[in-house]
């Protein structure tokens, strides 16, 4: 789960990292109270998880109390990404004379944390692709022991970084690594930290995913953040425990097992037809989640065919066609429904669904996939 | 004969008495795999499977008792990293996670204390290792292969049974098929399959099942093109993805590169890898 600008914020400020005064105000009269308090020169920052946000204006330098509804009612009417945007992070204004990237992010190839360290050119509050080039250096970290001073000081001496700052950013790399640990991050991300003109460190914009595999332990502190973080799909797939990913296409996918998801996906493709859904409900999976998941199929206004593949290893094929079953029975919009069924118990319960009319059986997946394109192609006559 | 485990490993299950293990541990019991016992934390000194396997209450005991040397992993996710470590701890050799989804940081843990250790870790969400005929660590369902003389090796858990379904249709026989995994973070790699692989006397050819995302396709290739011997064909499954269409997969779990989408298959081909553009094509490329 990506954590929107303010709510990372609010954790980063919490774990001591000094930033920038700011607070977060939801319509146009709320930003120019809250920019009064602060006092000008203020930005105005969209608050979104779709990126682009500078480029489309959604972050604003404002000098005065002249422009400053003007200029949040424009950013109050950004559409980014069909997401329209709610909040605006009112933040204090300050002018800086180095920036730097400083993240803590997650290499699965090596299963290890890794702090990541770059000087920024080009002072600037807009997007920050200006550190694209730059040269970013990298460390890894044993997980097991934790984070080093002496790992940062490899870096910034690297770097050539003033060793006046450098207890700064340790100091500011170890809370960020803590916040890492806490919150089981797999990106904790400061882009950028700005050197004041007073030679102090500040946190200007902050970013923070959190693993979704972990967020049954995060308690409710991050369960807040759901509500306004994820779409209802991203909500049900989380408390069903599958995976769920929207595509352009019609044709509503549910597979066990990601390499399944591929595969179907490649004979699409090779079809010219797209998804409009992508549904993986994983090894193992109870009638409940199965039928959870068929659900968000057949209600999905854009899906007009399902097509369900799945090879039980783990995912027991009597469990699949018990929660096939249960959501046929609610009380949801029609639609065919074509089906490969191959695996563990599967023998044994083709018989129970055979007799649904909803129900077409096919033997592989490119026949699954070329009766499914070819109903979708028919239809559209 | 085969890699990881053979007839005389002596295989335990963590988490034998919950709904996974249990169904799987009968299936595994019925196809004749040696399973001595399994651990179920608060249920030790009971029986299951009328009285066929004692269940013990920590690996310790049940290591003490039947001298397992495998450990074939259904506990739930949030407790698997713990179930694990405690085989590290107590010397199993292999230990098979088929529970997926675990706690990223979790397996950052365990993958630390793997290098201080001799045990080698399949998966997580693994479908497990099978030798056909002789042994089945795992939920392969338990029909899919024959005995025969090429190793298989596959990320997808499903993908894997597809291809050992292909081949036994083709009359081609198995000698060890190993689902590495396909969480984010997993243990054993393809590299490291391939050269237990290279020196397994009873496999001839290799198949290797990828897909996007990460680096170890590639790993693979510079491998294979200085290393391994024997024949190689690989099939890599969603390289006609976009890169666009595939990003949101992989934002789930972390930042995952997808900068070598598309390479997978050039690099395999450099390395002198037969590659598969469809399932249906393996068992051909293997009669070469």
């Amino acid at each position: 789960m990506k954590l929107q600008e303010y709510q990372a914020k609010s954790i980063l400020r919490e774990a001591g990292i000094p930033l920038p005064t700011s607070a977060l105000a939801t319509n146009a009269v709320q930003v120019k109270r809250v920019a009064a308090e602060i006092g000008y020169p203020v930005v105005l920052k969209a608050q979104t998880l779709e990126p682009g946000r500078g480029r489309a204006g959604g972050v604003r330098i404002v000098q005065n109390e002249d422009e400053i509804e003007n200029v949040s009612n424009k950013i109050f009417k950004l559409v980014l990404n069909q997401r329209p945007v709610h909040s605006i992070l009112v933040e204090k204004a300050f002018t800086f004379s180095k920036e730097y990237y400083l993240a803590i992010t997650s290499d699965l190839d090596a299963g290890t944390p890794v702090l990541q360290l770059s000087e920024v050119g080009g002072a600037t509050y807009l997007e920050p692709e200006s550190f694209k080039g730059a040269v970013v250096v990298e460390r890894h970290i044993d997980i097991n022991y934790g984070l080093k001073d002496y790992q940062i000081r490899e870096l910034m001496a690297n770097l050539r970084i003033n060793p006046t700052l450098w207890k700064q950013f340790q100091q500011i790399a170890k809370k960020m690594y803590a916040v890492y640990r806490q919150f089981d991050a797999t990106l904790v991300e400061i882009n950028s930290l700005v050197e004041s003109t007073q030679d102090q460190l500040f946190a200007l914009d902050a970013k923070i995913n959190i693993d979704n595999q972990s967020l049954f332990r995060q308690g409710s502190f991050c369960e807040s953040f759901e509500s306004s973080n994820f779409s209802w799909e991203e909500r049900q797939a989380l408390k069903f425990d599958v995976d769920y990913q929207n595509f352009p296409g019609d044709i509503g996918c549910m597979v066990n097992g990601m390499g399944l998801a591929y595969l179907t996906l490649d004979q699409l493709l090779s079809l010219s037809a797209l998804p409009s859904a992508m549904i993986d409900i994983h090894g193992g999976a109870t009638s409940t989640s199965i039928s959870s998941a068929l659900e968000m199929l057949l209600v999905s206004p854009r899906t007009k065919i399902v097509i369900i593949n799945i090879y039980g290893g783990m995912t027991r094929c009597d469990e699949v066609a018990e929660g096939i079953l249960q959501a046929l029975e609610g009380n949801f919009p029609k639609k065919p429904i074509f089906i490969r069924l191959e695996g563990t118990n599967g023998d044994s319960v083709l018989e129970s669904l055979f007799s649904n009319e909803n129900l077409t059986f096919f033997s592989t997946t490119e026949a699954l996939a070329n009766a499914a394109v070819a109903w979708q192609r028919g239809d559209e006559q | 004969m085969s890699i990881l485990i053979n007839a005389d490993s002596r295989i335990m299950v963590q988490g034998i008495s919950g709904r996974r293990g249990r169904f799987h541990s009968l299936q595994m019991l019925k196809t004749g795999s040696q399973i001595v016992g399994g651990t179920s934390p608060g249920r030790g000194g009971e029986w299951c499977f009328e009285g066929r396997l004692p269940i013990f209450d920590t690996v310790r005991e049940c290591v003490e008792a039947t001298n397992a040397d495998v450990s074939v992993i259904f506990v739930p996710p949030h407790s698997t990293a713990d179930a694990i470590l405690e085989s590290i701890d107590n010397g199993i050799k292999t230990i098979i996670s088929i529970t997926g989804s675990i706690p990223l940081q979790d397996m950052m843990i365990v993958k630390s204390a793997l290098k201080n250790s001799d045990s080698i870790l399949v998966g997580p969400n693994s479908p497990g290792v099978l030798v056909p005929g002789i042994a089945n660590a795992g939920i392969f369902p338990s029909h899919i292969a024959r005995q025969g003389s090429i190793g298989v090796i596959s990320r997808s858990g499903t993908l894997c049974y597809e291809v050992l379904d292909t081949l036994k249709q083709a009359d081609i026989g198995v000698s060890t098929a190993v689902g590495i995994g396909d969480d984010p973070i997993t243990g054993i790699d393809f590299l490291s399959c391939l050269e237990l692989f290279d020196f397994d006397p009873h496999t001839d050819k290799i198949v290797i099942i990828g897909g996007p995302g990460g680096d170890n396709e590639l790993k693979a290739a510079s491998y294979i093109s200085e290393h391994v011997t024997k024949p190689v064909i690989a099939y890599i499954v969603g390289e006609r993805l976009a890169a666009s269409l595939l990003r949101p997969f992989f934002s789930k779990s972390g930042t995952r590169s997808l900068d070598s989408l598309g390479k997978k298959t050039s690099s395999l081909a450099e390395a002198g890898v037969l590659m598969a553009t469809e399932l249906a094509e393996i068992p051909s490329l293997l009669h070469r």
